[in-house]
């Protein structure tokens, strides 16, 4: 009997196919762990999903152990082994075709939709710009803005934090709001 | 979903041992072989046409019955090679050229025939004795090849089914025009490419189904 190794120590496919249709099981293992990998890449070429790709190697195993007596040791075992991969790629591309053309991808300009919270990027860019405009405020106006609207202490909290009074805060405030509305109508502008 | 080793694992315990397919220009032989004795039969049943050997010393009914057996030959041929995986597809062209001289036969014929017309034409008698004729050899033709060729449902059924089809149309038209008195070159049109059409269209429709449901 041939010897199901090549000269270069790799499996060949060929006898390892004859001998499954002999019935050796053992051989018919190592063929099919040996070109599942193969298989697994001629799918990956054509078939972009992962699981598609998958479900593809599969298939493919399930036709060839179907039609595995049409394969004749004298001719090559490769273009045997393709010819019947395409055809299940195919199938597969096909079915992807069809239930693609059912889909719309949902992607971010999809999600402007008129409920508050599904704009949170736009959101995050407000509150980006609100930040910087914070950050150039002179310094006890900044630090009242932060603690009395972002931080949302009370005044008495506040005045006890910083030791500035009462009335020195809520001046500072007023005055910080003031400005932040100047800062942000010249940016929009 | 089951993994893929899992899969090998199945198949693996499945493996019982297959017997090989013979070569495909065997089994081709085999099948013209049947279609051979299927028109042996009608010719004994039903006897060729009283006038077929003036007929056959006619160049152009020769030339389109040898065309159309030799489509037939080639088509078979061609099926049965072009349904192992692996060979090539160009071998499903094989019959191209019996098909267009057979075609160019029935073609010529119709343009220098028109004048045999007569009025006294075809009867409705001999019309059902070609359907018959058409029945008897075609559908064992038609069923042979299917179950020759069950392998090729999971494959690529369509073009392969109808190569077959040409095959099986090509020698029923053979058969006709070997059996029957057509005289009328519009009613040797119509049989051949009537009946080329109807087995190239319902092959075509339905061929991968048939396919599937004998392989089951």
């Amino acid at each position: 009997m041939a010897r199901e190794t090549r000269a270069d120590g790799r499996l060949d496919w060929s006898i390892s196919m004859a001998r499954a249709q002999a019935g050796d099981r053992d051989a018919y293992r190592r063929l099919l762990d040996a070109i599942t990998p193969y298989l697994r890449a001629l799918a990956a070429r054509r078939l972009g999903n992962r699981s598609d790709v998958e479900d593809a190697v599969q298939d493919i195993l399930l036709t060839i152990h179907t039609v595995r007596h049409t394969y004749d040791p004298a001719r090559p075992f490769g273009p045997w082994l393709v010819a019947i991969s395409d055809r299940r790629i195919v199938d597969r591309l096909r079915q992807q075709g069809r239930f693609n053309a059912h889909e719309t991808p949902l992607e971010a300009a999809h999600e402007t939709l008129s409920v508050s919270e599904t704009n949170l990027q736009e959101e995050a860019a407000d509150a980006r710009m609100l930040r910087d405009a914070v950050e150039h405020l002179p310094a006890g106006q900044r630090d009242a803005i932060r603690m009395l609207k972002l931080e949302e202490l009370s005044l008495l909290e506040a005045s006890a934090a910083s030791g500035m009074s009462a009335t020195s805060l809520k001046v500072a405030t007023h005055r910080a709001l003031k400005k932040l509305r100047e800062m942000i109508k010249n940016q929009e502008a | 979903m089951t993994s893929t080793s899992d899969v090998i694992d199945s198949l693996v315990a499945d493996a019982k041992p297959v017997r090989r397919l013979q070569p495909p220009a065997l089994r081709a032989l085999c099948w013209l072989m049947f279609a051979a004795l299927m028109l042996v039969l009608v010719a004994v049943g039903h006897g060729v046409r009283p006038d077929l050997m003036l007929k056959l010393h006619q160049p152009d009914f020769a030339t389109s019955v040898v065309a159309a057996l030799t489509t037939g030959v080639l088509a078979a041929m061609a099926s049965f090679i072009a349904s192992v995986p692996g060979r090539s597809r160009r071998w499903l062209l094989l019959p191209a050229p019996a098909l267009a001289l057979w075609i160019s036969t029935i073609g010529y014929g119709c343009l220098t025939g028109w004048v045999s017309i007569g009025p006294e034409g075809l009867s409705l008698g001999e019309t059902a004795r070609c359907f018959a004729t058409l029945a008897i050899t075609g559908i064992p033709m038609s069923l042979a090849m299917l179950i020759m060729l069950r392998y090729v449902a999971r494959l690529s059924p369509t073009p392969v089914a109808m190569t077959g089809s040409l095959a099986v149309a090509a020698m029923t038209a053979a058969a006709l025009s070997l059996f029957h008195p057509l005289d009328a070159t519009v009613m040797i049109l119509f049989w051949n490419f009537g009946v080329t059409a109807l087995f190239l269209v319902l092959s075509g429709l339905y061929g991968k189904r048939l396919l599937e449901w004998v392989a089951r």
